[in-house]
């Protein structure tokens, strides 16, 4: 679904990425785990259409993301560690404007929408302009808006850091929804507890290339449940929730 | 308009401090460009009062004699500082209302007085620009009425103004304390900010309207939003606004028709060179990450700003076709042919630097300037020159528009 072939680039004299090549495979998350500097934002950027590689190719959903962009970025979604907006417009705004461009059918991505900002905690805040949200705010809305048109490809640089508890653990519980829907998912962190949870398999890299790869019975085979902290932190939330209306 | 009168604290030096380096850095904030754009505004306008004054004060003169020119000039005079007044009163309230710009000012450990004098001195600025009409008013006056006569009018609209300016910013402060709830401890300019911060927090915009198209249609509606919200584009659309009517007004002066003629094609470039600047204002207006990671063509975002290019040019013409009406009809058709032509080629020119830069549209804004000092240096040296030159940028840039796939953002 997501194929990264023989990828440099190089910025300057620094060569951010040196030759990676990896696939991430229909229903698949695969974690990317690196130092900082590894080149993990770069293969992302690249693979996302934001800067062309040096060499090699990136296919998504068999479209050449710089080929046919505008067929690949049909099919893809994109969460960046730091998102940038239209910082005038609304949350809701805003996603309106994506979903026009992407050609969604209104009522449906209204919906869609709305359910998004409710299970990320946003739902309160979706008439604010975005320059009052604040910054887990922004990467809940950048999350939000990777998901709208349900793409087949998802790239996730630290797309979850900065969530609050009760919405990382929508976000995940969302990302192992689109996954069994065949969705192929590959998630950047820092945090290597949230990958063993929620990845299948993980590529480290390591000074821009491909230090090695690990299935998820080489670390451990924890399943993708819960803690018991999560278990009993959702316990607290559900006994404080206001009943569902009838 | 006078200083506010600070008491002798630390404090009040240190607001005295920072309106002097507020005053500096609006003034060297505004670039070169936009300055002499300013400069050229304020020119027109007092340019346009001085003719609407000058022939009625003329008339006034012959009936009534010269006290009778004074005391217009001076009715003028006052009723424009009642204007300031009234402006920045209607500022200042608004500016109370949403939250003063600045630091968090309950923060920080000043007494109200200095900082609701502060306030009112910052919110009191765009009543300044007052002067230019009466400026030109008094130009017009000039000769009709003794020099000394005119120059009490001044010193009276100076000293008017400022107590206008006070007064509506006190009557905007008091309405403003009525309007929050009373808590007698707290100091009205208090509960004023406090009552503020908390509807900043919950600033609403309309929901959105949920609907389909083509791309470069939803773009082009996005930057008219843009346009309408508090940014940089919406800074840029000014001048387009006020200078195209104003290019078809001139024909209603009581000018020879070549004169006529000359100053509205000068002033349709000017609006058309500022409308360039929108259209480029609002590439960069468009987040780079956010633009590029759609699936957005160039086809579609250039689309989006010729379509702003060829709706702006079509108003402009609108505006001239009406107003030259007094030409013969071959004439006034060449006239609009030529003038469409220009101001069309200049937008285009700005749309596609602002796609063919993008997203560094700073860069954009001084190839325009560039573009178009050299076509009107070259159109002064060698008749038509110029045009040859701005034809060969708007091809040339046409020609990059395909790079626009391959830009980075650094």
């Amino acid at each position: 679904m997501l194929k990264v072939e023989e990828l440099s680039r190089r910025y300057d004299s620094l060569l951010a990425l040196d030759r990676v090549s990896l696939e991430v495979r229909p229903g698949e998350i695969l974690g990317l785990l690196g130092a900082n500097g590894a080149g993990k934002s770069t293969l992302l950027r690249t693979a996302a259409g934001l800067q062309p590689p040096d060499a090699g190719r990136i296919e998504v959903a068999g479209a050449d993301v710089w080929r046919e962009p505008i067929e690949a970025k049909r099919r893809l979604g994109y969460a960046p560690e730091e998102p940038t907006f239209y910082e005038e417009i609304s949350a809701a705004e805003y996603l309106a404007f994506l979903a026009a461009i992407r050609g969604l059918e209104p009522a449906a991505a209204a919906a869609r929408a709305h359910e998004l900002f409710r299970s990320l905690g946003l739902v309160d805040r979706v008439d604010e302009p975005v320059h009052r949200f604040s910054h887990g705010m922004r990467k809940k809305l950048s999350f939000a808006a990777a998901l709208l048109h349900h793409p087949p490809v998802l790239l996730c640089d630290e797309a979850i850091e900065g969530f609050d508890a009760a919405a990382a653990l929508a976000a995940k519980q969302v990302l192992r929804e689109r996954a069994a829907d065949g969705c192929a998912v590959l998630f950047s962190s820092h945090v290597t507890e949230t990958i063993e949870r929620l990845c299948d398999r993980v590529v480290i890299l390591h000074r821009g290339r491909v230090a090695r790869t690990l299935a998820r019975a080489d670390w451990g085979g924890r399943d993708s449940g819960l803690s018991p902290l999560e278990q009993e932190f959702l316990g607290i939330l559900a006994a404080a929730a206001p009943p569902a209306p009838a | 308009m006078s200083p506010p009168m600070f008491p002798r604290t630390p404090a009040a030096a240190a607001f005295r401090s920072l309106e002097r380096v507020l005053v500096r850095r609006r003034l060297l904030g505004v670039d070169l460009r936009l300055r002499l754009e300013l400069l050229a505004l304020a020119g027109l306008l007092g340019g346009f009062l001085f003719w609407q004054a000058r022939i009625p004060l003329d008339g006034l003169l012959r009936m009534r004699g010269e006290g009778a020119v004074a005391a217009a000039v001076l009715a003028t005079l006052l009723a424009m500082a009642a204007l300031g007044g009234l402006i920045a009163g209607s500022r200042h309230a608004v500016r109370l209302r949403r939250g003063p710009p600045g630091p968090p000012w309950l923060a920080l450990p000043l007494p109200p007085e200095l900082l609701g004098r502060h306030l009112a001195f910052d919110s009191s600025a765009p009543a300044l620009a007052l002067v230019v009409p009466a400026a030109g008013v008094l130009l017009g006056a000039a000769g009709l009425a003794p020099a000394w006569w005119l120059a009490g009018c001044a010193l009276a609209f100076a000293v008017s103004l400022a107590a206008a300016v006070g007064l509506g910013c006190a009557i905007a402060f008091r309405t403003a304390a009525a309007a929050v709830p009373s808590r007698p401890a707290l100091h009205p300019l208090t509960r004023v900010l406090a009552t503020a911060a908390r509807r900043a927090r919950s600033a609403r915009l309309p929901a959105p309207r949920w609907r389909g198209g083509p791309v470069w249609l939803t773009l082009w509606r996005k930057d008219l939003l843009l346009s309408w919200r508090p940014t940089p584009a919406r800074q840029r659309a000014l001048p387009p606004i006020v200078l195209a009517p104003l290019a078809a007004l001139v024909w209603w002066l009581p000018l020879e028709i070549p004169v006529a003629r000359l100053l509205a094609f000068a002033l349709a470039l000017l609006a058309a060179a500022t409308f360039a600047e929108w259209l480029i204002a609002l590439a960069g207006c468009d987040p780079f990450a956010v633009l590029r990671t759609l699936p957005v063509g160039v086809g579609a975002v250039w689309g989006a700003r010729m379509a702003s290019a060829a709706a702006g040019v079509a108003l402009l013409l609108a505006g001239q076709a009406a107003g030259a009406r007094a030409l013969d009809p071959q004439p006034h058709a060449l006239f609009l042919v030529w003038t469409g032509a220009a101001t069309l080629a200049i937008a285009t020119l700005g749309a596609n630097y602002g796609v063919t830069t993008y997203p560094h549209h700073d860069q954009a804004q001084r190839l325009l300037g560039l573009s178009l000092g050299v076509a009107m240096a070259a159109s002064i040296m060698i008749p038509l020159l110029g045009w040859v030159l701005l034809l060969t940028a708007v091809l040339h840039s046409l020609r990059r528009l395909p790079r626009w796939t391959a830009l980075e953002a650094s």
